[in-house]
């Protein structure tokens, strides 16, 4: 029924389209402005809806639109998306909507700007998980950067300019390593068949040189490490996050940590996989240290957002450790967990945004009782802890479970020490959960006391969807594990196919 | 009729030539009150020379006596000089006349510079391109220091001219070394006499002639006279000069090394990727430092001379014609989306020094975002094409490079000009963090928002935008100019 629609272009264009009519309304206009990009927020997630008509049996990418663009290099405008793809698509337009609404209040300076670097954020974002040239999907990489780059640095909290200088200067250091690596493999491909192309399609599933293999993997490792982050590459992180308004941390967590995750699991292993097996190893043990490292270090934390900032280490460790250990069940959950990391995570800045709101802080010490005061908030913060801890029937436990019994098959001592984070991650999470909303209020919170109010009407409806989510991921996994069957089974063959030797000596 | 015919071919240098002529006397005419029509006057007379380079278009003839050559890769570089002297024509008068520097002069001079390129990019011979540097380079020094009340434009010129002549000496020596060892001086001639190899005599030519010309597209380590010539000269005038001449000498390096040196490749290639990875590095790192954007922007256009270069490397090192043309196409785009950015860039820092004290230093640029919206975006725009971030003309230029780099077997280059690229991300972007992060200045420099500057910024917006979105046409063109030298 919506054949010759180009859906996807219209769901990752809707949001600019909305950017360029907020250019043309009067910068004191912020209720129109708010508006119309509420409404194209709205339209790109209503758009999105539609790519559950995705068929899991039916071809690897569907809603395909292909376009030559530039074709003296043999670039292509080439879109498509497979069941991890479009759910990744559904995440980021969930996540932005809320996101754009929760905006309203907190943001009252510059709001016409704001709307429209959220909105080309979203062009970024959607773009990566739907293109199929890798030169396209690399323009839309870095278009996703500059809009959260304005977005810490002008909206931020004190020390934004350092904060978003650093995530930049990090990301880019990265990304146009990739740049280099996807020339390098797209002139490796166009020399030996004598076709020059950057589709993926085209170059995955080639016997690239093992050098050429090697370094181009790392180069990508690079890009994509910095992305997710894995240790040691994550130190932007927590200042980005700390310094980001809420809803810029509810999109970096939400979505930008997974366009690493994403990267990895769609670009690295099945372009490059006897590097990918050879590689594996050492990337499962950085995911092990990212995983322990983060826990411990976010026991310690005190201000709340960094607390989580640091618990989203350990957690994208989690993904990490599952795409690496090359079964259906580690991928599987590397990706769910990709999702319900992002619907928690989201989730928990936005209320730790709510209470920094009315206090301007969010030392964890600086609370405490406030369960008396603010219940329906505390339930609330209380519901996305333990999802975040990943207690069965909330989203987080399917993919944490996922992950571990992918890791035990890989090597029982790998699932092991991936368990005990589990208590780690418990421990710091019920710890923070109980200082801030039992005990007795601190002196500090005692000044607000009297003025604290509960979660208004309209962060009730921001939070809604993402309370539907996270239970009814929790609940009833299967629609989405049917359509991550085929796409890991494609990563999976990608790499049995290569006899999973490696990489031979290189030098 | 032949020399109806060789007329016809350089029309585009005939048109200009008329034009520095009717400047002079119209301007002689016009009252004070009616100077600003220079302005409109001069842009027409350069829109003709631009529809003169499609008439000659596909022409591809020696003409005099195998002394000027009119391929694609010349009529190339002849449009893509129009384009940034229609440019700098638009950009200046309001800074001009601001600090009453006369605009009849500077468009003369600025149009009698424009010759000089496109003669440059004609030179098929020693001499003529000899002629074409001097024709270049005589009127250059002028421009920089046409404020002649300043006295930093007055240091700026004299350093300018000083050291440029002395690079244009050297340059006519490595000339003189390579007539007395080849017989000859067409660069077609000197080609086929390298066919047979390289002389320990040549490769002292080839030394002089690197120096000569790399002093003047400001390659490190022959790069020290440009910071201050450009943080002397008038604002909008530095833009041209950061763009202007190099354009020039890079048609001349492409001519040189490109075609007469071709058979030698393997010779020159050493030292010049030697000179290449040296220049984009000091230049960015020296870039870091500054706090005076005029000064910043000047050593970042040695940085951008470093990614050039890479192109003419890659040339050299290119296994076939096919990489070894996508060398030099590489070479052709940068120049041409590196043009429009960089002058547009230094347009903005002279918008902002409307008030004659302010040196364009950082600071003027903090809040802008909330005084002139239109004018921060834009300048955020072009900081970002010259970071080369997508989708702007510099993201794609900078690909070019890094493509022909990879495709000649250079991909450690590729690797460096992207840790480059890295490094200049942070100074570029501090413009932005002023523009939009910082609160304004106590009392904020004032923007100038004269018609002619905000028309030019928003062509030059347009078109970093759209040779970034849409490099597709200009690709055409690149290839048959490229061919030309194969």
């Amino acid at each position: 029924m919506l054949d010759g629609l180009p859906l996807l272009s219209l769901i990752v264009f809707t949001p600019a389209i909305g950017a360029l009519l907020l250019v043309f309304v009067p910068g004191t206009a912020h209720r129109a402005i708010r508006w119309i990009a509420l409404i194209a927020a709205l339209v790109t997630f209503g758009l999105s809806v539609m790519l559950v008509g995705y068929d899991p049996a039916g071809a690897e990418f569907q809603f395909r639109e292909d376009v030559p663009w530039i074709e003296a290099f043999g670039m292509r405008y080439t879109l498509g998306v497979d069941g991890m793809s479009a759910l990744m698509v559904l995440l980021t337009t969930v996540l932005s909507a809320v996101a754009i609404f929760y905006s309203w209040e907190p943001i009252r300076v510059r709001v016409k700007e704001y709307y429209v670097a959220l909105l080309l954020l979203m062009v970024g974002m959607l773009g990566v998980f739907v293109a199929l040239d890798l030169f396209v999907f690399y323009i839309f990489w870095e278009i996703s950067l500059i809009p959260m780059y304005l977005i810490i640095g002008i909206w931020g909290g004190p020390r934004r300019i350092y904060a978003t200088v650093k995530f930049v200067i990090y990301t880019l250091v990265g990304s146009l390593l990739m740049l280099v690596a996807i020339l390098a493999v797209a002139i490796a491909h166009g020399n030996e068949t004598g076709t020059f192309t950057f589709s993926y399609e085209a170059l995955r599933g080639f016997a690239y040189a093992d050098t050429l293999q090697a370094l181009a993997f790392v180069a990508f490792f690079l890009a994509f490490a910095i992305k997710v982050p894995m240790w040691p590459f994550h130190t932007w992180l927590p200042d980005a996050h700390v310094e980001a308004p809420t809803a810029g941390s509810i999109i970096l967590a939400g979505v930008l940590l997974k366009l690493g995750g994403y990267g990895f699991l769609r670009f690295s292993i099945p372009l490059l996989p006897d590097a990918a097996v050879t590689f594996a190893p050492i990337i499962i043990g950085l995911a092990l240290v990212a995983i322990i490292y983060g826990g411990l270090v976010a026991m310690v934390q005190p201000d709340m957002k960094k607390l989580v900032a640091y618990s989203s280490v350990s957690h994208m460790g989690f993904v990490m450790l599952g795409a690496f250990v090359f079964n259906e069940q580690g991928l599987q959950g590397a990706i769910y967990q990709m999702i319900s990391h992002g619907v928690t995570t989201g989730a928990l800045f936005l209320l730790v945004g709510v209470i920094y709101e009315q206090t301007h802080d969010r030392q964890i010490a600086h609370m405490g009782g406030l369960n008396a005061r603010v219940p329906g908030f505390a339930a609330m913060f209380g519901l996305f802890t333990f999802a975040s801890i990943g207690l069965p029937g909330l989203s987080g436990f399917v993919g944490e479970f996922l992950v571990i019994l992918g890791a035990f098959r890989y090597h029982a001592l790998v699932a092991a020490v991936a368990m005990v984070v589990v208590i780690i991650s418990a421990v710091y999470m019920l710890w923070m959960f109980q200082r801030a909303f039992f005990t007795v209020p601190s002196d500090w919170m005692q000044r607000y006391w009297p003025k604290l109010r509960d979660m208004n009407r309209s962060e009730w409806i921001a939070l809604s969807p993402l309370i539907f989510l996270v239970v009814a991921l929790g609940v009833y996994p299967a629609p989405v594990l049917e359509m991550l069957a085929a796409p890991v089974d494609r990563i999976i063959q990608a790499v049995t196919d290569t006899g999973m030797t490696g990489l031979g000596p290189l030098w | 009729m032949d020399y109806v015919n060789d007329l016809v071919t350089i029309l585009p240098e005939l048109i200009l030539a008329a034009l520095v002529l009717v400047i002079i006397t119209v301007d002689l005419f016009l009252p004070r009150t009616l100077k600003w029509l220079l302005t409109p006057l001069t842009v027409g007379g350069l829109v003709l020379a631009g529809a003169a380079c499609v008439v000659v278009w596909d022409v591809n003839e020696e003409v005099y006596a195998g002394f000027y050559v009119v391929d694609d890769l010349s009529v190339f570089f002849k449009a893509a000089t129009i384009v940034v002297g229609i440019l700098s024509t638009l950009f200046a008068p309001s800074y001009l006349q601001a600090r009453r520097i006369p605009l009849g002069e500077f468009n003369t001079i600025l149009v009698t510079a424009l010759i000089g390129m496109c003669v440059l990019a004609s030179g098929s011979d020693l001499v003529t391109i000899f002629l074409g540097l001097e024709l270049m380079t005589m009127p250059s020094y002028l421009l920089a220091g046409l404020h002649k009340t300043d006295r930093y434009s007055n240091e700026g010129g004299l350093k300018y001219f000083l050291l440029g002549s002395f690079a244009s000496a050297i340059f006519l020596f490595g000339v003189a070394w390579t007539y007395g060892l080849t017989g000859v001086t067409n660069v077609g001639e000197v080609a086929a006499a390298l066919e047979g190899g390289l002389n320990p005599g040549l490769l002292v030519a080839i030394g002089f002639l690197t120096v000569g010309a790399t002093f003047k597209i400001a390659a490190v380590p022959f790069h020290y006279w440009t910071p201050d010539a450009y943080q002397g000269a008038p604002t909008p005038i530095t833009g041209f000069l950061s763009v202007g001449p190099k354009l020039g000498a890079f048609a001349l390096l492409v001519r040189i090394f490109a075609e007469a040196l071709a058979p030698v490749r393997a010779e020159w290639l050493g030292l010049f990727l030697v000179l290449t990875v040296l220049t984009m590095t000091v230049g960015n790192v020296v870039a870091l430092t500054q706090v005076n954007v005029k000064r910043m922007l000047a050593y970042s256009s040695i940085a951008h001379t470093g990614y050039i270069m890479a192109g003419l490397a890659a040339f050299a090192n290119a296994a076939d014609d096919g990489a070894a043309a996508q060398g030099i196409e590489s070479i052709l785009f940068y120049v041409l989306g590196y043009g429009v950015m960089n002058i547009a860039a230094f347009a903005v820092v002279g918008m902002l020094q409307r008030d004659t004290r302010r040196y364009g230093g950082l600071n003027s640029f903090a809040g802008l975002a909330s005084r002139a919206p239109l004018h921060a975006a834009a300048m955020a725009i072009l900081m970002l094409s010259l970071t080369g971030i997508p989708p702007t003309v510099g993201f794609f230029a900078k690909l070019y490079v890094l493509l022909a780099a990879v495709e000649a077997g250079l991909a450690w280059l590729a690797v460096i000009i992207v840790l480059n690229a890295a490094l200049a991300a942070f100074y570029y972007l501090r413009v932005i963090v002023y523009m939009y992060m910082r609160d304004p200045e106590d009392e904020p420099a004032e923007l100038d928002r004269s018609p002619s500057g905000s028309i030019a910024l928003a062509i030059s917006v347009v078109g970093v935008l759209a040779l970034g979105i849409f490099p597709g046409a200009v690709l055409a063109l690149l290839e048959v100019s490229a061919a030309s030298l194969f």
